[in-house]
């Protein structure tokens, strides 16, 4: 007998596994070709000249030396460009300014050349004439009254405001004080909340510049077709917002404009708006007739790129004896720089994790956003919930020893719960917050620790000790800050069973390709490799609102499942029309249609296709679907359920620190994240560990150093990213929550490693010495002072204008 | 765009002396500090830039009578893995695991590291208290003559030397140590790496019966070039390794530099850490 065994396809989950990044081999080898490697046809290479005054008036331009060096092909200012229109969040300013300058980084002209080193030199052959306007470098400058107006609304010949239709924007009208924006939100009742409480602390909290610092530099190529449709190489992380706003800059149908992402070197949020070199690229591009590439220098990425919102905080906390939280008040200066760009809307975010990381009856939150004429703050990583978990996560620490109890036991007597809805109507559906507490802490040993370290505070020897914990919340389903948060998927299988995933959602270098791909496979029954993923081109993909809020993994994960299902509710009906069985008997495992209760093949999948289209009855497999999270546009007061889930984290942080330098080296940390599920084990912790280490880099050593609005250490010789041999051990672990909206159960994790960090270092630094630093980073100088007493307090005196 | 109007690449010394004879040279060796320096704007490239990597003799460390010999064209490299160094002189190959990246230190001279005359550069101060000299050619008069200098009295200024415009760096040259002898190297960098030092301490000298004599501090960083810190040298000459001897050194040397503030510190900073840095390495030569 020669009986062959019947073969079985056992269910194989992809769910958990580690799985390599689909783009890593090509990154590794060095071949991943950049916007940095690009040579299309004929281009041109522009340059931008910026402002050498941090505040002035623009006297005159003169470019006729410029234009007319050999190799120059076209040179722009404000003036060649008459209809410019406002850019930016507030539409605050023009992407040429003709008329003013407000910060060093202002672009004055632009030159589009033969090559980068013609159009530099065609720079320095530009003269502009200033004069002086005095300067705002910090952001209580400009709220003192009669400080000097950053955006002064224009006058007529007469010296008299002009009249100007209403909604003209802020870059044309005007405004008639610093404040660029405001955010007031209240629940319960503060007065009453703090008569009931045992301590109330308050302090100041001084929370600093730091910048991307994407390898990927800032960088785009523009070219329009002969009849006039743009098309734009770009690193953005947002093309379909992107394709609207430039189309309206331009005046023209957005169908008309098409734009392309190369691989991106990274975003973190850095590449969430539109700014200026991008239009003005456009603008040269156009006037050139010709392809233009503009990249930037390292040094125009640290000068000329968006920072971290910078923050004035001061929080009042209140608890009672017990440990019960009672209300917290929080008034912050956000320094906007000269133009408002998303970290002005960063008290989104802060607000939640005051008035919704722990429970709290009663929260007063005000942020007055200012101009100042410093580098505009934009989007980061974390988008203001660094800065807020900074402040209070501290006063956790400081109101837990005030009462004389654990600041572990606190944390927990406050935490959330799955099921609590919050002042803000933030409705946590799962939860694992407390897990993530307990697990952290038993896993770092943090209570023995803690308590060691403060005994050990005054033994000989001039290097302490101290362990700290933080906590935090983030959004975890997406967030609804636009009228939509979806995203669409194209799927088709072709006839050899190979899925091509068509996604709206971009891959910046967190792994997006890989997951999707992972979430397709597992419903398709098919191996990673079988997936190629299109996600790059707005005249392919389908629309999605880009890479924010940690997002991507949720929502476009979802689109993407949901694609797959229909694709397999179609294969499988085909199968069971085919060979006379029920649909519901099949399933897909391993390339084949199996008996879904044997796991007897029944046919390979890629012969079935064939089938299929080949049939008298031809088909093709291809499916569409959108995702839309059931999550709410919040409403003016800031309340609503922005996200359809929400992540939770808890990390410690062990330090030692040496009292004669004030070196703080970070020894380890130990991170338990609730993710929902895990989807692709090494994409996460990848991602956990390089958000820790710039949690690590904001909390000790990168500091942008803008003194009087100029930025003084635009290099990384100065500019101190965390190097290898800086990054602590990692003991990361995961909390399955299993969230019921969440693809296969996973919630978004991209922001919340980096969130915790500097908090805790904090409280680890308290631990280690006893000595409180309520400003970052804790560079050596810094902490060596604050250690000596040499630091005096930050302070800020509440205050919300009239 | 560029004001190099000759390139050459000597394989003699004989012939490199003759070049530089001529006048406007830009002298090229690892070029970590010149290039990214002729970018920016300070320094401007002479007429000639001349290569100095392919000259014959001017890479390496051997022995030379009681002296250690260590060729200008030296990587940072080849000093941190050289046996004779780390036999000889282990305090430079401690300075050279300090220097900057792998890449940089792969590139870099020891003889660039010295013309470069930056107050931070990382052998100098080492090789200071080491009673280190270093020997200048140059061909006036058709011949090759060579002197030698001290390296403590070699820097004027930032990036300023004795040399004369017409003479090669050839080589660095460090005495044999006496038994007994002791010496540490300290650089304060934000980071373990990849750091311009906000301060750097030596500290050498032979070590007798609890005291030290024939002491050498220097410091970088806190003056316009690396300087021998005579007034701590004094209070510790010969005197026993105690707590007192310690604290006074200390104190002595926070009271006779004179640094700056700048992006990297502030002057405060830089003295407390002089002070508190010469006391550990004190103790840690006190108890060893």
């Amino acid at each position: 007998m020669n009986v062959a065994e019947k073969p079985v396809i056992a269910p194989e989950s992809l769910i958990g596994q580690r799985i390599q990044k689909k783009d890593a081999p090509e990154k590794a080898a060095g071949k991943t070709r950049y916007i940095q490697d690009m040579v299309v046809p004929g281009m041109l290479h522009a340059k931008i000249l910026r402002s050498s005054r941090v505040h002035a008036k623009i006297k005159s331009i003169d470019t006729s030396a410029a234009k007319a060096l050999p190799g120059v092909h076209v040179v722009l200012t404000a003036a060649d460009v008459p209809n410019q229109q406002p850019i930016g969040v507030a539409r605050d300013h023009l992407p040429l300014k003709g008329e003013r300058v407000r910060s060093l980084r202002d672009e004055i002209a632009a030159v589009a050349a033969d090559s980068d080193e013609i159009a530099e030199a065609a720079l320095k052959l530009i003269r502009v004439e200033y004069e002086d306007l005095p300067i705002i470098a910090g952001p209580e400058d400009a709220i003192k009254p009669g400080a000097p107006l950053i955006h002064p609304a224009p006058l007529d010949a007469d010296g008299q405001p002009k009249s100007l239709p209403p909604k003209t924007p802020v870059a044309f009208a005007g405004k008639a004080d610093n404040i660029a924006m405001r955010f007031d939100y209240t629940h319960g009742d503060i007065a009453q909340a703090e008569a009931e409480s045992d301590v109330v602390v308050e302090d100041t909290f001084q929370l600093h510049y730091v910048t991307h610092c994407c390898m990927g530099v800032s960088g785009v190529i523009a070219e329009f077709d002969a009849s006039g449709n743009l098309l734009m190489y770009s690193n953005t992380q947002v093309p379909f917002l992107h394709k609207r706003e430039f189309a309206e800059y331009l005046n023209i149908d957005p169908s008309r404009v098409r734009i392309i992402q190369p691989p991106i070197g990274g975003g973190f949020g850095s590449k969430l708006d539109i700014y200026p070199f991008e239009v003005i690229c456009i603008f040269l591009a156009r006037a050139a007739k010709r392809p233009v590439k503009m990249v930037f220098t390292r040094e125009e990425e640290f000068l000329a790129s968006p920072t971290r919102q910078p923050v004035l905080l001061t929080l009042r906390s209140g608890c009672r004896k017990d440990g019960t939280l009672t209300f917290r008040q929080v008034h912050t200066l956000h320094d906007n720089g000269a133009y408002t760009s998303w970290g002005a809307t960063t008290p989104f975010v802060m607000m939640q994790t005051f008035s919704s990381l722990y429970r709290v009856p009663a929260c007063d939150y005000h942020t007055t956003v200012v101009y100042t004429n410093n580098p505009y703050a934009g989007s980061f990583r974390g988008y203001g919930n660094l800065q807020a978990t900074f402040a209070i996560e501290q006063h956790m620490d400081m109101l837990a020893e005030r009462i004389g109890m654990d600041p572990l036991d606190f944390r927990m007597k406050n935490a959330q719960d799955a099921g609590e809805v919050t002042g803000q109507g933030m409705t946590f559906k799962s939860c694992g917050f407390k897990e993530c507490l307990t697990t952290a802490a038993e896993r770092s040993d943090y209570r023995r620790k803690h308590a060691d370290n403060i005994a050990n505070r005054n033994a000989r020897g001039p290097v302490k000790r101290g362990i700290g914990i933080a906590s935090m919340l983030h959004v975890g389903g997406g967030a609804k800050i636009y009228p939509s948060d979806g995203c669409g998927t194209i799927l088709k299988l072709d006839d050899f069973a190979n899925v091509t995933l068509i996604t709206g959602a971009s891959e910046i270098g967190q792994g997006s390709e890989t997951v999707l791909s992972q979430l397709v496979c597992e419903e398709l029954g098919l191996p990673i490799s079988a997936v190629t993923v299109v996600n790059n081109d707005t005249a392919i993909t389908p629309w999605d609102v880009g890479v924010h809020a940690s997002r991507t993994t949720f929502i476009a994960g979802n689109s993407a499942i949901g694609a797959a299902r229909k694709a397999k509710a179609k294969i499988l009906a085909a199968a069971a029309r085919k060979h006379g069985c029920d649909e519901a008997e099949l399933d897909l495992r391993g390339g084949f249609v199996v008996v879904a209760e044997t796991g007897e093949p029944l046919v390979e999948l890629a012969r079935l296709m064939r089938n299929l289209h080949f049939s008298d009855k031809a088909e093709l497999v291809m499916t569409t679907f959108y995702y839309e999270p059931p999550s709410v546009h919040q409403d003016k007061a800031f309340k609503g359920d922005v996200s359809a889930a929400y992540a939770w984290a808890a990390q410690v942080v062990e330090v030692e620190v040496d009292t004669d330098t004030g070196i703080v080296k970070m020894t380890k940390v130990t991170g338990t994240h609730d993710v929902g599920r895990v989807l692709n084990r090494l994409g996460l912790e990848g991602q956990i560990e390089g958000g820790v280490v710039m949690g690590q880099g904001y909390a000790l050593t990168e500091n942008l150093i803008v003194d009087n609005g100029v930025t003084r250490n635009p290099n990384f010789r100065d500019y101190k990213l965390v190097t290898a041999p800086e990054i602590p051990e990692m003991d990361i672990t995961f909390v399955e929550s299993m969230d019921g909206e969440g693809p296969q159960g996973a919630k978004g994790v991209g922001e919340a490693p980096s969130i915790c960090i500097a908090a805790a270092a904090a409280n680890a630094i308290y631990n280690a010495t006893g000595v409180r630093i309520f400003g970052l980073p804790f560079t050596p100088e810094a902490v060596y002072r604050a250690l000596r007493g040499a630091t005096p307090k930050p302070h800020w005196q509440a205050w919300k204008p009239a | 765009m560029t004001a190099i109007e000759r390139y050459a690449a000597p394989n003699s010394l004989d012939e490199a002396l003759g070049i530089l004879q001529q006048g406007e040279v830009t002298i090229l060796a690892g070029g970590t500090d010149l290039m990214p320096q002729t970018k920016a704007g300070r320094i401007a490239f002479k007429a000639t830039l001349m290569n100095i990597r392919n000259v014959a003799g001017l890479s390496g460390v051997a022995f030379d009578g009681d002296w250690l010999s260590i060729g200008a064209t030296t990587t940072i490299t080849a000093i941190l893995n050289d046996p004779l160094v780390k036999k000889n002189a282990p305090v430079l190959a401690e300075a050279c695991d300090h220097f900057a990246s792998d890449q940089i230190r792969n590139a870099g001279t020891i003889g660039g590291n010295i013309s470069n005359a930056s107050p931070a550069g990382d052998t100098l101060v080492p090789l200071i208290v080491l009673d280190a000299e270093v020997e200048l050619a140059s061909k006036p008069n058709g011949a090759v003559t060579t002197r030698r200098m001290p390296l403590a009295e070699y820097f004027t200024g930032p990036g300023r030397t004795k040399r004369a415009a017409n003479e090669l760096l050839t080589a660095v040259r460090i005495p044999l140590p006496k038994p007994g002898h002791v010496a540490r190297f300290y650089k304060f960098g934000a980071r373990p790496a990849l750091d311009i030092a906000t301060i750097s301490i030596g500290i050498a000298g032979v070590k007798k019966d609890g005291a030290l004599t024939d002491i050498r501090v220097a410091f970088g960083a806190v003056a316009p070039t690396p300087v021998r810190a005579k007034r701590t040298e004094a209070a510790l000459e010969g005197r026993r390794l105690d707590d007192a001897t310690i604290e006074t050194a200390a104190n002595a040397a926070r009271d006779e530099v004179n640094p700056i503030d700048d992006v990297r510190a502030t002057a405060w900073y830089r003295k407390e850490l002089i002070h508190n840095m010469t006391k550990r390495m004190l103790d840690h030569v006190a108890q060893a």
